[in-house]
Order: structure tokens, then sequence, then C-alpha cells
């Protein structure tokens, strides 16, 4: 009987992986969002919301992951995005290996933005870096105020947390403040955002966000 | 719910070190899973009998190290638990706080049958 030392991460494939495709993300200049969120948490109205304000300005690649369906890519490419749908088939989560197997299929080149909608889950997309930029947790006033500390993992993991669905509070016992100090205590550099898709309250300040990270990545690249 | 998939890429890397040992009968899998992971190990430990019945890892015993989630006040420098953290350092309620343990997902080592 002999043991035999590994240490390695489990995830070490699935990290190379990523590490492939952020440099053809890099190369093509594009800054990339990892969106993860709870099935129903507004992601897809975010963007059409999101593309409203940017298409006229710059061209918007969207890669849509679902259990089935085109229905969100149906939704987007009426904003005017371009990009592709990736069926995982009841997987839960979308994979490194997953984008890099559309990369050839999207056009990054004339891109300044790429979003990642991934498969609406709180928990198993949060170990899978697919070699995005930032990886943004969006969460929604419906859902319920205790989910930061429940689901540790992807709010620890993402540098930016929005809070979708403000204009239904005063309708909901839904304590902000206790959110948002649970999503500090879990990640203290993330950044935090509030705002409604659907009313435009907060979208301004999240448009922002998205152009000083553009400039940001800009510069590091020049 | 992701376990097949985690299942997989440690058995790619279990399969990568065997060829190394040829002959060789693994016997053992030690695992380091933090409990902020996302990771539950009794599913994975199934996922790992159902992946590997009848072929040559059967009856492998998978040796979970479960481990918890704990933090340390990057101001005052205190330890402490989960449970402890919602609310901020339970000494200078600070918010600024690192995670320190409880997100591992490692394979440290098998052990085989020479």
């Amino acid at each position: 009987m002999s043991r035999v030392e590994i240490e390695k991460k489990i995830q070490s494939e699935n990290d190379r992986l990523a590490q492939e495709n952020r440099k053809v993300f890099s190369e093509a200049g594009v800054l990339v969002l990892n969106i993860i969120s709870s099935p129903g948490s507004g992601k897809t109205t975010l963007l059409e919301a999101t593309l409203d304000r940017l298409a006229d300005k710059m061209n918007v690649v969207v890669i849509e992951g679902d259990v089935s369906t085109e229905r969100d890519m149906d939704r987007v490419r009426a904003h005017g995005a371009s990009g592709i749908q990736i069926n995982t088939g009841g997987g839960c989560h979308l994979s490194a290996k997953m984008i890099g197997a559309v990369l050839g299929q999207l056009d990054l080149d004339s891109a300044e933005l790429v979003f990642i909608e991934n498969v609406g889950n709180l928990i198993c997309p949060s170990t899978y870096d697919l070699g995005e930029d930032v990886r943004m947790v969006l969460l929604s006033t419906t859902e319920g105020d205790d989910k930061p500390m429940k689901y540790p993992s992807i709010f620890h993991e993402a540098s930016l947390a929005v809070l979708n669905k403000t204009d239904l509070l005063p309708h909901l016992t839904y304590d902000v403040e206790k959110v948002e100090k649970e999503i500090r205590v879990l990640n203290p550099d993330s950044e935090i955002l509030k705002l409604s898709a659907v009313t435009g309250e907060g979208m301004d300040a999240w448009i922002e966000w998205i152009m000083a990270k553009l400039r940001e990545k800009k510069d590091t690249q020049t | 719910m992701h376990e097949l998939s985690i299942c997989q890429s440690m058995l790619k890397i279990v399969d990568s070190t065997m060829e190394q040992h040829e002959g060789a009968k693994l016997r053992k899998i030690f695992l380091d899973i933090g409990r902020g992971s996302t990771i539950e190990p009794v599913l994975l430990s199934e996922a790992f009998e159902v992946i590997t019945a009848g072929g040559p890892y059967a009856g492998t015993e998978l040796v979970i190290n479960d481990i918890p989630i704990s933090g340390r006040c990057r101001d005052c420098g205190r330890d402490f638990t989960y449970e402890e953290l919602a609310v901020g350092c339970p000494n200078c309620g600070s918010t600024n706080i690192e995670i320190t343990a409880g997100l591992e997902l490692d394979i440290k080592a098998l052990e085989v049958d020479d």
C-alpha cells in the first residue's frame, strides 16, 4: 500500500480552458461579463434594457445558456445583440469547454462587449470560470433577503452584485441593508448596484459602470 | 447538482496519475471539500459509485475531508466561524472579512496497492 500525493484543484482543467478563452477574448479586445442568478431574477430583461441603451453605440455579443429552447436568444436578438444559444440539455451550468466550443461562431472582432447569461442557478455556475473579466451575481427583491449567506460561494466569487426589481420594494418586506451587509461580509471588495430593469431606475449607473469597465479594459491593453 | 461533472473532472486527474503507476490497484481517493464549495459530499460519493461501477475503480473509497467555512477579520485579526460571520466580526463589528477556509475543492492524494 502506498500513498501518491496529487495536491490539485479538481477544477484545474476547467480553469486551464477558461484561461484559453480569456486569451481569445483579450485578443479581440472585448469586455466579458458572466451573469449568474436564480431563474426569474430578470437576467434576460436586464439584458434587453441594457441593449436598448447600448446597441446603437457598440456591437454587443450575447452567449445564452439554458437547459433548453432558443427563447432567450430570440429576445436579445430583437434588441440588437448577435450571439449564440447554448442548450445544456439538463446541465445546470456552463463550463469553459462549452464556451470555447462556440467562440469561433461569434463576431468578437467587431464587438466591444460580451454578456454570458449562465443557466439560472446560484450554486453550480459559481465554481466554473468561463474566462470572463467580471463574474456578476444578479439577485432580485422578490427572492427574499436571505440569499447571500445561503449561497456563499457565488457571492464570494462575484466582483459585482446587482439587485434587480427595486421598483417592487414598497410591496415587499425586503431588507436591502441586511443584504448589502451579507454581500460585503462574503466579499468586502464586491461592488453593489441597485436597479429596476423594467422602470429604468438605476439603469444609468449600471450603464456608466459598464462604460467605466470598458475604458479600464482599453487602458490596460494599450 | 453538478457533482457528476465534478466527479468526471476528478476521474481525469485520477486516470492521468494512475497511468504512471501501471498495474497498481486504486484503493482510496483523498479529497478536501469545503462546505462553501457547492459540492455535497454524499451526492459526490453516489455519483462516484455510479460512474465507477463495473470498472477498474469500482469499490474505491472516497475519503472526504469536510472543511467548515471560517473567516478572519482584516481589521482586528480575529478568527471566527461561518455562523458568526453574517453580522460581521464578532469582536469589532467590521464587515472587512476574509474567508480563510471552506471553499476547497481539491484532490489531495491517492492510496494504491502496488
